[in-house]
């Protein structure tokens, strides 16, 4: 169970760092474009954004100010650090290799006998 | 501030998801949806907020906080659930700290401070050196090392010594230090008001420098003799033939390198006695030195050394002097200043030290115990918080913190019994004449000291308990009830070995106390050989130039005349010391017939005495004749022994008729006839055996009389002459300074001060490891008695009767003290060893003694144990039986 949730949050947090990498957000803004940029596809659990949100910038890969939202409202706006485009960098990289070759495995054929 | 930024983050939490669910809430609402359909939805799809919330705190890293905070909430709780076990546990640990912080801080301040001086590591004395020890050397040789030696980069020369001072025409006693002009700034201090002695002030002999004769006061001779009036400075003071110029005022505690030894006033060295100044032999005063920063000490002792065997080259003294006092140059470390203090209580401190310790452990022993207890009696509610899914790491947690809490309250109050206790330390130092001044006020070294015993006994007491805690199985816990649960019969164990311990503990406690007061008790009773009670004595100087003459004689025969007819008064007179008074004179003995083995063969003590003195303070004539006012300047001259000296002198020949020639006083022709013995008396200290001592009449003494001290004796206390005695004294002549007014019982008593205060500390501190002990004994009894409930009462269906119970309880109690007794009994006699030298008149396995603290620990196991065994005697069976 611990397990999945990391690996779930280990993709969260990337995922994160991108919407946020597009311009600054505050949360619920966070959560709209991830469902925009995943076209709805992707289930994110509402509440579970906040913990990696406070984890990131607890690391120093976000950095959270507090301004005025579209409708005049107080909002907190996350921004990427210099730290955090870096570290997006290499994560970006590491699963875009780990996915060809997870997919160059999965489309391995049956070996003769 | 902490807790500020902590509400801070709560609201801003609080504001941030509150916007997210408002904002989903709106985008719902303009979608279509019911207002109320619109935030139900948002809710359920956000999910559980405070668990979200939880999770951003740990994201953020509070959780740790938090938990402890939770941890102290519930440990505060839990403490006053049990105040008593509060107060126990606390009051024990705060005995034990402040004990070990009251004498770390008079260790401190008696052996590790450093002087309070620029760079003290690079100070040193230099020393004369030979098979008697070290000494300064003499001032001749001072002025060669300072002009010619390249080792140093400044060295000064001191020399403490009381010395008159009158001020507004009154003459006064000041504890004043000849020293050379440039020691204050060798040592680094400067001035608090005005300046400090310079170079130039100790240029001319007899005259001092360009400012004339100047000198500095301290600043507690400042506030106490001139209320801290800053127009002090510039100010002039009479002291011996010249009028003196106060320049400044220095910091107390640095007036001399001797620490605890109060000073008043610094005057230089040139307006001091010329001829000790001029005098090649004479070892009066102390060199202070800087070395170089490149120099090694070695290098400058050599040096020094070579210098010093030139010095020495045309001076001329018997074989047997050079070898003792003047065989070579020695450089003493001075960081810590002149060891006079250090070297009587080191000793003594260190193994007060160790038995503090002792106390302390006994005191985490206790608590320890305390705990266990209550960590058995708690197994439920860890069996519950373990099932409910707390960490085992967070039940440790929860343990240390209450050990620390414990400890935590317990340094504190430890630190205030610290303070009450070293008040009471430095006021016991003070008293008498030879006053010992303390700074024992708190300082870093001090409070470290403290918090590393506080954290280390947290950490001593709370790991038990913590790890047992660690390994309890949950199902167990919470399956039975609180007897018949598989850990409580270790922890009976466990308890029952911290018990022997501490049993163990106060056995050595107390058997120390025991040899200590021993030794108190026989130094108490030593024979004297003079009379203690009702003798009052005080020290009576006349001017200088009074000294010596026939004035001075006269002025004597009147003050003992009028004494005398105070009523009460039996008798009184006058002599140059009297017992254990800090004074001392020695002189050398040609004897003809007497061939001495070495050089120290010839030395005697010698005292001058007014007739009555024997007799005013009950020294008995033994042979011969006492003194008599007939035996005056004119009359030939006669002399008294005392036992020792007869017997090394002359063995068994009967003395009377003898002659004895007083070497070293070239000028006359020194020749005295024994006229009596009289019996020895002690003089230095009461552990000494008794010296050799020669007395003379006052009118034949070898030297010019100057102070004397005048011994009353009369019916009654002694102290309720000294007003009227005081009065005559002053009738009779109005200028003489009085001094030291004291009596013989007070100065016995204060010659034991060091032997007192052992005792007294080790005596407070047996007896708290004995009611630690107790405490301990009562605890484990008590719960085993709960334990054995149905046990005993089936013993008792069986037809045991209720003093069958008792003994059983009782027995165990006497099995647990016993056996602690003995694990003690080894550690006694290794804490007999090292205490040795502190001991008098009794061996480190003083057998009596330890029987008599046996003894006490069994008499107060069976008190311990004598509660919870009638308690378990008095139980009804049939409820016993169906407690289960």
């Amino acid at each position: 169970m611990k397990k999945q949730v990391n690996l779930v949050q280990g993709t969260l947090d990337m995922l994160i760092l991108k919407a946020v990498s597009l311009g600054g957000l505050h949360g619920y803004g966070v959560l709209l474009r991830l469902q925009q940029l995943t076209g709805g596809q992707l289930q994110i659990q509402q509440g579970s954004l906040y913990p990696a949100l406070y984890r990131l910038e607890r690391q120093g890969l976000i950095t959270s100010e507090w301004g005025e939202s579209e409708n005049k409202r107080k909002a907190k706006f996350y921004t990427l650090t210099a730290r955090g485009r870096k570290q997006l960098k290499a994560e970006a990289e590491s699963w875009n290799r780990f996915s060809i070759v997870v997919a160059s495995v999965l489309r391995a054929l049956p070996e003769r006998s | 501030m902490k807790l500020f930024r902590r509400k801070r983050f709560e609201s801003d939490m609080d504001a941030e998801l509150g916007f997210h669910v408002d904002a989903y809430v709106d985008d719902l609402f303009r979608s279509g949806m019911d207002p109320s359909e619109a935030a139900r939805r948002a809710r359920i799809e956000f999910g559980a907020t405070e668990a979200t919330k939880d999770e951003c705190r740990q994201a953020w890293g509070l959780q740790w906080t938090d938990e402890l905070r939770a941890d102290l909430r519930l440990t505060f709780r839990t403490l006053r659930q049990n105040p008593g076990f509060a107060a126990i546990a606390i009051l024990s640990l705060a005995l034990g700290i402040g004990a070990n912080s009251a004498i770390f801080g008079l260790m401190d301040a008696v052996m590790l401070r450093l002087l309070p001086v620029h760079e003290p590591g690079r100070l040193v004395f230099v020393q004369t050196a030979g098979t008697a020890g070290r000494d300064g050397p003499p001032y001749p040789y001072f002025e060669l090392l300072r002009d010619r030696s390249k080792s140093f980069e400044a060295m000064a020369a001191f020399s403490a010594s009381n010395m008159e001072i009158v001020i507004d025409g009154g003459r006064e006693q000041a504890r004043g230090i000849w020293v050379s002009g440039n020691f204050y700034e060798t040592l680094g201090v400067a001035p608090m008001i005005g300046r400090t002695l310079a170079a130039s002030d100790d240029q001319t002999l007899g005259i001092g420098g360009p400012d004339g004769a100047v000198a500095v006061i301290s600043r507690a001779y400042w506030q106490q003799r001139f209320g801290g009036d800053p127009a002090v400075v510039g100010r002039a003071v009479h002291m011996f033939e010249h009028t003196v110029t106060i320049v400044g005022v220095m910091p107390s505690e640095i007036m001399s390198t001797e620490p605890g030894r109060p000073i008043d006033i610094a005057v230089p060295m040139m307006l001091s006695d010329p001829v000790k100044l001029r005098d090649r032999v004479s070892l009066w005063m102390e060199i202070v030195a800087r070395l170089k920063p490149a120099v090694r000490a070695e290098q400058a002792r050599a040096e020094s050394n070579a210098l010093f065997q030139a010095y020495m080259a045309d001076v001329r003294i018997p074989p047997e002097v050079h070898q003792r006092l003047f065989d070579h140059m020695e450089l003493t470390p001075a960081s810590k200043g002149l060891g006079g203090l250090r070297t009587q209580f080191s000793q003594p401190l260190t193994a007060m030290m160790i038995l503090a310790g002792l106390v302390l452990l006994a005191a985490c022993v206790n608590v320890a115990n305390l705990m266990l207890a209550r960590a058995t009696a708690r197994q439920k509610e860890f069996a519950v918080r373990l099932a409910i899914g707390a960490g085992r790491g967070r039940l440790i947690r929860q343990s240390l913190t209450e050990a620390l809490v414990l400890v935590g309250a317990g340094a504190a109050l430890g630190i205030l019994f610290a303070r009450l206790g070293e008040a009471a330390l430095a006021a016991f130092f003070a008293e008498g004449n030879n006053k010992i001044v303390l700074d024992l006020s708190l300082n870093g070294r001090m409070l470290l000291f403290t918090l590393t015993v506080t954290v280390l006994s947290g950490l001593a007491f709370g790991i038990l308990p913590a790890v047992r805690a660690s390994r309890f199985d949950p199902a167990a816990g919470l399956q039975s009830g609180s007897r018949g649960i598989a850990g409580s019969r270790l922890s009976l164990r466990l308890g029952r070995a911290l018990v022997i311990m501490q049993v163990a503990l106060s056995t050595v406690l107390l058997a120390g106390a025991g040899l200590f007061i021993r030794s108190l008790r026989e130094l108490e009773s030593v024979d004297l050989g003079f009379t203690r009670e009702g003798i009052l004595t005080m020290e009576v100087t006349p001017e200088w130039q009074v000294f010596g003459t026939p004035q001075w004689l006269t002025v004597q025969a009147e003050v003992l005349d009028r004494v005398r007819r105070i009523p009460g008064v039996r008798s009184a007179s006058w002599a140059t010391m009297t017992p254990l008074s800090g004074r001392d004179r020695g002189a050398v003995l040609d004897i003809p017939g007497f061939v001495p083995q070495s050089e120290k063969d010839k030395d005697v003590h010698l005292a001058a005495v007014s007739p009555e003195y024997f007799e005013t303070v009950g020294i008995p004539l033994l042979l011969g004749r006492a003194l008599t006012p007939r035996d005056d300047a004119t009359a030939s001259k006669v002399a008294i022994l005392n036992e020792t000296a007869t017997r090394f002198y002359f063995g068994a020949e009967n003395p009377i008729g003898k002659k004895v020639r007083f070497a070293n006083y070239p000028s006359h022709d020194l020749v005295y006839e024994i006229i009596g013995v009289v019996k020895d008396a002690k003089h230095d200290s009461l552990r000494e055996p008794p010296s050799r001592f020669i007395y003379l009449p006052i009118p034949q003494s070898v030297d010019r009389i100057n102070r004397l001290a005048l011994a009353v004796r009369g019916t009654g206390k002694a102290v309720a002459f000294a007003r009227p005695v005081r009065q005559e004294v002053q009738t009779v002549r109005s200028t003489v300074l009085i001094n030291n007014v004291s009596t013989m019982e007070k100065q016995v008593e204060q010659s034991l001060r060091r032997e007192r205060l052992v005792t007294a500390l080790s005596t407070a501190f047996g007896v708290l490891a004995l009611v630690l002990a107790c405490i301990g004994l009562y605890g484990i009894l008590a719960y085993a008695v709960t334990r054995r409930t149905s046990e005993i009462g089936i013993r008792m269906a069986l037809g045991a009767t209720q003093g069958e119970i008792v003994w059983l309880i009782l027995r165990e109690a006497m099995a647990l003290a016993a056996s602690g007794v003995i694990i003690g009994v080894p550690a006694v006699l290794v804490l007999g060893l090292i205490s040795r030298a502190l001991l008098y008149g009794v061996g480190p396995f003083d057998l009596p003694t330890f029987s008599c603290a046996l003894l006490i620990l069994l008499v107060f196991a069976a008190i311990a144990g004598i509660v919870p065994a009638r308690r378990a005697g008095r139980l009804d069976p049939m409820s016993a039986l169906r407690c289960e």
